[in-house]
């Protein structure tokens, strides 16, 4: 176990943020690509799957149930199931990080088609407009405020579990709590886990940002 | 692979999984499935009780009163944020220095954070989202404020605050094994061990039990709901849940 002389350890030790800064560097990367990668395959699937769903009534339970049914897998189980398959690699990482944005994703989107009032889709078809441009430039404009919120909370609750992949080598900023953790020195495990939290933070303001520009007509409102 | 200071259980290697969970020595002893899991539950049902008792009466009042919407509000987007690791992570060395020692404190109050949301929030939505004619009969019958809340508000919002008991449930058991991570034990070792060892059939079985851990508490929550929710009040869940809010 850690002896008493290793707990008094400072909690954080700024020449080594400085001697380390490439480490953490690296690791800061690492945790924004595996986010990215995450985030991205995760709306690409929600969106096929979304779109199914929105299409036949009947496939929406099905797909939803689904969704949360992936998201109550333990991460630590997921990646150690995975382990044995994909090694300890990136998409070991990945898939799980994906699969968890999924129930939060689709639901967005779901909820964000849903919303478009029926009276609007049909003036738009009234002008004449097909139905694929009608989705694409009526209804997914007036579904953006709900994907976008819904992507925010994925945004954040994957940069918290990408440090769980830390314990199959991934996991960027994790990897820095783990060290700091075996060793009982706590300098990197500081840094690693605030800085997690602080790239959670910045990245749903940056989206938030994103799209408040993208939907300029919500702001009168003040919704 | 980083050496780990931690206790291992020495597994022969080359085992295959069915050997490995038929074994007696697998589940007996110090370092046994049986030990380890109540490890597990012991924690999370210390947390889910402290969480309960926090997050139930204060979202009943609240909601009573009808105040504090905005922090309803906030919480849903938190309850699915709350970086479970990293706060337990930064709480180690506090803990370490309160001489709390290194367990299971910060691992406790991280699934705390986690737990709270859900329960809050559907609590807090679902008395809310008790039919107003009821409320005012209630009153016209001469009830006090506190049989109400009781017996009536809370009787009515009980089905939804089980959804949020079970979801925070589940979140919880699902989220416990990062403890093994954080120097503690608990059913998470058997991947942390596989995975120091190189060892496919620790890190498989480990797994396979933290999965049936979390499916089998989603069940669990759902039996006790059946046995202490009245029928009647069941059938309103489908209604109350499907307005907007509450997590389910």
């Amino acid at each position: 176990m850690i002896a008493p002389l290793q707990a008094q350890n400072p909690i954080i030790r700024w020449s080594w943020f400085i001697d380390e800064w490439d480490q953490v560097q690296a690791a800061l990367v690492q945790h924004l690509e595996l986010t990215l990668l995450a985030l991205g395959l995760g709306l690409l699937l929600s969106a096929a799957l979304a779109t199914v769903a929105l299409r036949y009534e009947r496939g929406a339970p099905p797909i939803t149930a689904g969704a949360a049914a992936f998201y109550t897998i333990p991460s630590v189980a997921l990646f150690g199931l995975l382990v044995p398959y994909t090694g300890l690699s990136r998409a070991t990482a990945v898939l799980p990080l994906a699969g968890y944005t999924l129930l939060i994703l689709i639901t967005a989107i779901i909820d964000g088609f849903r919303s478009v009032p029926a009276e609007v889709r049909e003036a738009a078809s009234g002008m004449g407009m097909s139905p694929r441009r009608r989705v694409l430039t009526v209804e997914l404009p007036l579904a953006l405020p709900y994907i976008i919120t819904g992507i925010r909370i994925a945004t954040v609750s994957t940069v918290g579990l990408v440090t769980v992949a830390a314990i199959i080598g991934q996991g960027g900023l994790g990897r820095l709590i783990l060290d700091g953790l075996r060793r009982a020195f706590w300098t990197p495990m500081t840094i690693g886990a605030s800085l997690s939290i602080l790239l959670a933070l910045m990245l749903d303001l940056a989206i938030y940002r994103l799209g408040a520009a993208a939907t300029p007509w919500t702001r009168r409102r003040g919704a | 692979m980083i050496p780990l200071p931690f206790a291992q259980a020495a597994v022969p290697r080359g085992i295959g999984l069915a050997e490995w969970l038929v074994d007696v020595d697998t589940w007996l002893g110090r370092d046994g499935i049986l030990s380890s899991g109540l490890d597990t539950v012991t924690l999370c049902a210390a947390v889910m009780g402290t969480g309960m008792l926090i997050a139930v009466p204060s979202a009943a009042l609240l909601a009573h009163s009808r105040r504090g919407e905005l922090t309803a509000t906030a919480l849903v987007t938190l309850g699915r944020a709350v970086p479970t690791f990293a706060v337990a992570a930064l709480l180690v060395p506090v803990a370490l220095r309160r001489g709390w020692g290194f367990e299971p404190w910060p691992i406790f109050i991280a699934l705390l954070l986690l737990a709270l949301p859900p329960l809050y929030l559907n609590t807090y939505t679902a008395i809310r989202h008790v039919e107003g004619g009821v409320v005012d009969a209630a009153r016209a019958m001469g009830i006090g404020e506190r049989t109400l809340l009781l017996r009536v508000e809370l009787a009515l919002a009980l089905s939804v605050i089980f959804t949020g008991i079970r979801v925070a449930a589940v979140q919880v058991v699902a989220t416990e094994p990062i403890r093994a991570f954080l120097g503690g034990d608990g059913l998470g070792r058997y991947v942390r061990d596989g995975l120091g060892q190189n060892n496919d059939t620790l890190i498989i079985g480990g797994a396979l039990l933290i999965a049936a851990l979390a499916a089998t508490t989603s069940v669990a929550v759902s039996v006790v709901e059946r046995l202490v929710v009245p029928h009647g009040v069941r059938r309103l869940k489908q209604r109350t849940a499907a307005r907007r809010g509450s997590v389910g």
